[in-house]
């Protein structure tokens, strides 16, 4: 099943000679592009969207986008199923999207960050009794969590990003304290601690930044999967509740007409995948060319 | 070389994986019946411990004292009681029971085990929705017979042969006395045993309930099936597959979906009116309390619903304007109550903004909504949603709450929501079980779940608890109707009619009209 | 090594005696399970009935002890809504759940592999770049989307493959390729560079300096070390597909673990919610643990590290 070079021996090119890199010097500008054209979109929304994503029309529900021969310029991704306009409610659901994706990273990431640095750095006890609610935590599955909190309090923009936040923050824990550890085996840290370092110096000025690149490349690649799972909540009743417009609840209102109202549930659904997989692929990229070691990330 | 060799090693491991699963299914053979629904509810098979009467499966499994129609009217054919007559002061009901109806462990069903099972309906351990009733209604049951039981009440009454049918719940079903003393009730209820033309196989809770057909059984015959199968399929789009692929025989399906359906020569059949679709408030701890103390607001809120509009598009056209609150109309024939044309709320938002402002709020007031799904009704998010809108238009100023719906109904009992705004897709019922249902929601003394605190209406129902003079019930019944759309002590928006998708073999059916059981022993009836 | 495997075992059931406390609690806080079993018209006397008969009403640590003393010898209990012992239903269910993660895994190495190798051998180029589309597209689809699409036109227009339930080997593609899609990108990363490691290593030189042409032992030789990081984190990838399936599992209506917490949870059935929790934690722990020990052996730096 593997493909078979051209030619008639292994032929590799430069590869073999070239040491192993990233996929290419060539910064990935268009999963920056894409990026960068949701979050302004996100951000100019209130100037750019043709109505409010809230206003119900039910006479006009359903109305297919503008190049299709019922469509119209007033609605030119068509209309849902209140009747409310597609585009505006992709504009507004992408600051929604986003923002979850954003302060679920960040929130699960500095706390991550922190317990991996204090466990790695102090070792012994402190570490294992840390990593044993890391674990714990991490065997945890989020959507059940999130599931649980909906159905308790109900389901909200806070309860989503707090319930991912919970479980998150565990895999950025392990990951740092994972290179903590093998930083503390280098001789700069010894000489640090002979000089008389106390531990927020070192963790401060030495082992912070040699653990950025891991934070940004593992940040880059979460927030498409907090997107992703915030569709997934959506789906099972315990993501951002209507009547706020969010991707993932889009899709999943409109997943009972998928062939006889496409839009409904296609267009935001394109949205997320092009979205999330920019950031993966700049993820990507970044762990690629920071450090190709982070492989099992 | 190495190629053919890499997939003649790939090809085995998948071969050694695939012999781990289990041996593909064949066609479907025409002796099968399989139904999908989207909801099991309560999934337990024990008749006592079904706390939301679904029936669809237990129909199948177990015979009823008396029998019903699919219209839901008593029926001497379909129930183990071929007669009964009631002592003159009604204090005293006589049941005539078949002869020979044997239970699937070949015991002979007699009045013993009528007495147990309706004890057993009653005891403590019992969730049924009318048991409570039964518990204060019923003094003493005599079996003077192997084919006689006597059911002695604490006041004379009209509906215990009612309470014991098909068209209400569960207590009618006779259950083994020996079979269930001798494996309890736990054994019971993981291998149930009943009278009916289908006998249980098996059940994977949330999965499918599976059962085969019992021969020449007296109430249909030899059933044309020889398994039927209920499959549980949340997602609506995989139950129309397998009914596109002929893997399921019934279905049921959401409004929106069925012109698609029709489209590609399904029949669809629809249960009409099966629900009717009422929002309340939520009363305060001594009553009603806010704006909507005053009848001009309640009224303005009605007014402020296009009701065609919502019934066209929310649910597809297959529901129509509702004007009674907690009207049921399946009861409304049975009292001889006819609603008039001027009890049709008019779709008038510019009236309901001069009420409101005759009422003190011209600004509007905010009103939290509850926004859930509900089994059954799966446009339920839509259509809070919906409806929030029209009273914005108003001045009315809605907020969405969504929670489910166990979260909202103890905020609803135990009173900490005043003036919340919640809804449910009402199953139509007759007019016992609609006055049960008014003895529950609109009646000041049941405390927990009243919605209209009206001691008129109090007086009324009272007073029917105690009659046995039909004509006297129905003109009480007719007059609570009455007052309850006069002083809108709800908003009723609309009925709905029920889809069923069926392949296209499947043949005639009737659904029938009682609350939660779809007579799919009907389908299977040979006689 | 013993001692290692014993210390990190000791380590895992520790985690899994926090977690039991905390879904305990959780459990609990999800609301009142009555509200779901007893009709609208239910008395508080019925409430209190109930209450007793189900054990509600003892005290909490009570409860959580009985829980925890019953939960060692594998009685979660029994079912508040199903009124059957629960270590019955998890038994129905766990068989499914493992045979939907164990297939979608063969797919996923199935999609890895071909992509990862031709991302290795044509590095740079634009195959490379559109394999890793591919496979990352599994991670950027929602994966209940892709399920409908799949049942809405492979199964119910096209007719290709069965749409649900759990009957048949072809009941298992569908459900199967939604599920392992979704760690395909993984997978494919750690062959790709597994392989270009290999490919790129001395061995492999010396043996074109040496013009041998053997690409059969080259190439076993680059995809055995390939296969190393894939084997190592197959234990993760795993109970990844396990925890995850809901989704998967309430389109296909698939009976798994994840459709029984869902039920579980909406109708505040304590004693599911924690036997389901725990269950998939103690797999994912498995999980790891496995992992741990492959890379312990093969790497006996990390055995050391405290």
């Amino acid at each position: 099943m593997a493909a078979e070079p051209a030619g008639g021996t292994l032929a590799l090119p430069e590869a073999v000679a070239a040491p192993v890199r990233g996929r290419g010097r060539h910064v990935p500008w268009i999963p920056i592009g894409l990026i960068a054209l949701f979050v302004a979109a996100a951000a100019l929304a209130p100037l750019v969207s043709p109505g409010d994503p809230y206003a119900q029309s039910l006479r006009n529900r359903f109305t297919p986008p503008v190049w299709d021969e019922r469509g119209t310029w007033a609605h030119p991704l068509g209309t849902d199923r209140l009747g409310r306009d597609m585009l505006a409610r992709i504009l507004y659901g992408a600051r929604v999207s986003l923002a979850v994706g954003a302060l679920a990273v960040l929130l699960a990431s500095s706390v991550g960050a922190a317990v991996g640095l204090v466990a790695g750095y102090y070792g012994g006890r402190v570490d294992a009794a840390l990593m044993r609610i890391t674990d714990a935590t991490l065997s945890f599955p989020v959507i059940l969590l999130a599931l649980i909190l909906a159905v308790t309090v109900g389901p909200s923009f806070l309860n989503v990003v707090i319930a991912i936040s919970v479980i998150l923050w565990a895999r950025y824990a392990r990951v740092i304290r994972g290179e903590v550890l093998t930083l503390m085996q280098l001789d700069f840290i010894a000489q640090a601690r002979i000089a008389g370092a106390g531990a927020w110096r070192i963790i401060t000025r030495h082992l912070v930044p040699n653990t950025l690149n891991t934070l940004v490349v593992l940040i880059t690649l979460q927030v498409g999967y907090v997107i992703i799972v915030e569709a997934a909540l959506s789906f099972l009743g315990a993501g951002i509740p209507p009547p706020t417009p969010a991707w993932g609840s889009m899709i999943a209102e409109g997943r009972d007409f998928v062939t006889s109202a496409w839009w409904v549930s296609f267009l935001p659904g394109l949205a997320i995948m092009l979205v999330v997989l920019a950031f993966n692929l700049l993820g990507d990229w970044l762990r690629d060319t920071l450090d190709p070691k982070l492989r099992q990330l | 070389m190495k190629r053919l060799s890499r997939i003649v090693a790939l090809s085995l491991a998948l071969a050694v994986v695939a012999l781990t699963f289990t041996a593909p299914a064949g066609a479907q053979p025409k002796t099968e019946l399989t139904i999908a629904l989207s909801s099991f509810s309560a999934e337990t098979l024990d008749p006592a411990l079904q706390g939301h009467n679904v029936k669809y499966y237990l129909s199948l499994m177990f015979d009823y004292l008396v029998g019903t129609t699919p219209e839901g009217q008593p029926s001497q054919a379909g129930g183990l009681a071929s007669k009964w007559e009631n002592s003159a002061d009604h204090k005293r009901w006589t049941f005539h029971l078949r002869k020979g109806v044997k239970f699937h462990t070949g015991e002979e069903m007699t009045s013993e085990d009528v007495k147990f099972s309706l004890q057993r309906a009653m005891g403590k351990r019992s969730t049924t929705g009318y048991a409570g009733p039964l518990r204060t209604l019923i003094q003493d049951i005599e079996t003077p017979a192997p084919d006689r039981v006597v059911i002695v009440t604490r006041d004379p009454t009209l509906i215990i042969p009612t309470y014991l049918s098909r068209s209400l719940s569960t207590e009618g079903m006779v259950l083994p006395k020996k079979y269930i003393e001798a494996n309890g009730d736990d054994g019971f209820a993981r291998k149930p045993v009943g009278t009916g033309p289908f006998k249980f196989v098996e059940q994977v809770v949330g999965s499918h309930i599976k059962m085969t057909a019992v021969d020449n059984h007296w109430r249909i015959g030899t059933p044309k099936y020889k398994t039927v199968t209920f499959k549980l399929v949340p997602e609506e789009t995989t139950r129309i597959a397998l009914l596109r692929r002929g893997e399921v025989d019934v279905t049921d399906i959401s409004r929106e979906r069925v012109k698609e359906i029709q489209k590609e020569n399904f029949p669809v059949h629809f249960r009409k009116e099966e629900a009717i679709i009422h929002m309340w408030w939520v009363l305060g701890p001594d009553g009603r309390v806010g704006p909507t103390k005053d009848k001009r607001v309640r009224e303005a809120l009605n007014l402020a619903i296009d009701r065609n509009e919502v019934a066209q598009s929310i649910f597809g056209g297959f529901a129509e304007p509702a004007a009674i609150p907690m009207g049921l109309s399946w009861a409304f024939k049975d009292v001889g109550f006819k609603p008039t044309p001027d009890m049709q709320y008019a779709y008038d938002p510019a009236r309901a903004k001069k009420l409101l402002a005759e009422a003190g709020h011209a600004s509007g007031f905010p009103l939290d909504m509850y926004a859930f799904q509900l089994p059954g009704f799966a446009e339920g998010k839509a259509f809070a949603e919906a409806i929030a809108g029209y009273w914005e238009k108003i001045g009315v100023k809605p907020k969405l709450i969504p929670v489910d719906y166990p979260a909202f109904r103890k905020l609803w009992v135990d009173r900490k929501a005043p003036e919340a705004v919640g809804y449910y897709n009402v199953a139509n019922r007759d007019w016992i079980g609609t006055f049960a249902l008014l003895e529950k929601q609109a009646y000041t003394p049941s405390k927990l779940n009243d919605t209209v605190n009206d001691a008129e209406i109090d007086g009324m129902i009272a007073q029917v608890l105690r009659q046995t003079d039909r004509d006297k019930i129905n003109a009480l019944m007719r007059n609570i109707f009455t007052r309850l759309r006069s002083e809108h002590y709800g908003v009723p928006v609309v009925y709905v009619h029920s889809p069923y998708a069926t392949s296209k073999t499947l043949g005639k059916w009737n659904p029938g009209a009682v609350m939660y059981d779809l007579f799919i022993d009907q389908l299977a009836a040979s006689k | 090594m013993l001692r290692f495997v014993s210390f990190r075992l000791l380590q895992s059931l520790i985690a899994l005696a926090l977690l039991s406390v905390v879904v305990f609690v959780l459990a609990r806080t999800t609301g009142d399970p009555l509200h779901m079993i007893l009709p609208m018209s239910a008395t508080e006397e019925d409430y209190a009935n109930a209450r007793s008969y189900l054990g509600l009403d003892r005290p909490y640590v009570e409860q959580y002890l009985t829980f925890v003393g019953r939960a060692v010898t594998g009685d979660f209990g029994t079912s508040i809504r199903a009124r059957r012992p629960v270590s019955e239903l998890l038994l129905e269910r766990l068989p499914n759940s493992l045979r939907l993660a164990v297939f979608a895994m063969a797919v996923s190495l199935a999609m890895a592999f071909p992509l990862g190798v031709l991302a290795a051998v044509n590095k740079g180029s634009g195959i490379d770049r559109a394999a890793q589309v591919i496979a990352v597209l599994g991670q950027s689809l929602p994966s209940f989307w892709v399920a409908i699409i799949l049942v809405e036109f492979v199964a119910g227009r096209w007719q290709w493959l069965p749409a649900g339930g759990s009957d048949g080997f072809t009941s298992y593609v569908l459900p199967g390729f939604t599920l392992g899609w979704f760690v395909v990108a993984g997978l494919m990363r750690l062959l790709r560079s597994g392989m270009l490691e290999v490919l790129d290593s001395e061995y492999v030189k010396l043996a074109r300096i040496k013009g041998v042409v053997e690409r059969r032992v080259i190439w076993l030789h680059a995809l055995k070390n390939a296969l190393i990081p894939v084997v190592t984190f197959a234990g993760i990838y795993f109970s990844i597909l396990v925890t995850t399936a809901i989704v998967v599992e309430t389109v296909f209506a698939w009976p798994g673990l994840g459709r029984l917490a869902y039920d579980g949870i909406t109708s505040r059935d304590f004693p599911v919610i924690q036997a389901v929790v725990l269950t998939t934690a103690a797999i994912v722990a498995a999980g790891n643990l496995g992992v741990d020990l492959l890379y312990a052996v093969i790497d006996p730096r990390i055995r050391h590290a405290r």
